[in-house]
């Protein structure tokens, strides 16, 4: 993407475009935590984070999350991640699930709820300024959602200043080819949200 | 989709924030048919993709990667 098409879209208008198109989503398929996720993981998950999946991989194979550790979930959305997550971290850890969405955040919290995970903590904050204190936070993770932020080396930054010194970070997420998109597709508001 | 950076972009934003130990695990292709599955993209910006993107290069629009790294000790 050039300069002139980034430029085409200020920040705060992006922002309140990811904001409007994901609270107005309909989450209510399966597709894509059936072809992200095992049986085995969608088996631990409530059917309110599976249907509200929309994550672009599946970053949880990879990440080595032991018991204990403090997880911050980044966009954590409809809870999927979380929730798997949580399992991992065991009872003397815990998931702090980070969305500026309320609707996303009830949804983790209502899966949470339904299997009696209590290592899950909800977070309402932009993820451009993290609402928590430097160094607190041992494992990082995120699924698609950074490419959403206008701000991607403040979001790393902002990763950086809370993860404890030789914290992990595990994240997925949509990268483009250096050919661009044409800029009609560019620059459509769903093409921003999507 | 359209605030996605290429990887090697985003691999060195990573790098930049103070990231070490830089792994991509995976790396997934995503074409305008797997953007149906996502109810972010509307109707008529897929008929934009499938109208405005060549045929050839509708499979592969973007690419999901998974990325893991270490904050500096």
């Amino acid at each position: 993407m050039t300069a002139t098409t980034r430029d085409l879209m200020r920040s705060a208008e992006i922002k309140e475009i990811v904001r409007s198109a994901y609270a107005a989503v309909a989450l209510s398929s399966e597709t894509v935590a059936q072809k992200l996720y095992s049986p085995e993981q969608l088996a631990q998950v409530p059917q309110v984070s599976i249907e509200g999946a929309l994550g672009v991989a599946n970053h949880l194979r990879h990440a080595q999350i032991d018991p204990g550790e403090t997880v911050l979930d980044l966009g954590c959305g409809a809870g999927i991640d979380t929730i798997i997550a949580a399992f991992r971290a065991g009872a003397a850890g815990r998931v702090i699930a980070l969305d500026f969405l309320p609707d996303m955040l009830e949804r983790t919290r209502a899966a949470a709820a339904e299997i009696g995970l209590t290592n899950v903590e909800l977070l309402e904050g932009d993820i451009e300024a993290i609402p928590l204190r430097d160094s607190s936070v041992d494992h990082i993770i995120s699924n698609g959602v950074i490419n959403l932020a206008p701000r991607k080396a403040r979001v790393l930054a902002e990763c950086a200043r809370v993860l404890r010194p030789g914290g992990k970070l595990t994240v997925a997420d949509l990268t483009v080819d250096e050919e661009e998109l044409p800029p009609e597709i560019v620059t459509h508001p769903a093409t921003w949200a999507g | 989709m359209a605030g996605a950076l290429t990887e090697r972009d985003f691999v060195t934003k990573i790098e930049r924030a103070g990231f070490t130990k830089i792994e991509i695990l995976e790396r997934t292709p995503m074409g305008v048919d797997d953007c149906t599955l996502y109810p972010l993209f509307t109707t008529d910006v897929l008929t934009l993709m499938r109208t405005l993107i060549p045929q050839d290069r509708q499979q592969t629009i973007g690419t999901a990667i998974v990325v893991r790294a270490q904050l500096d000790a």
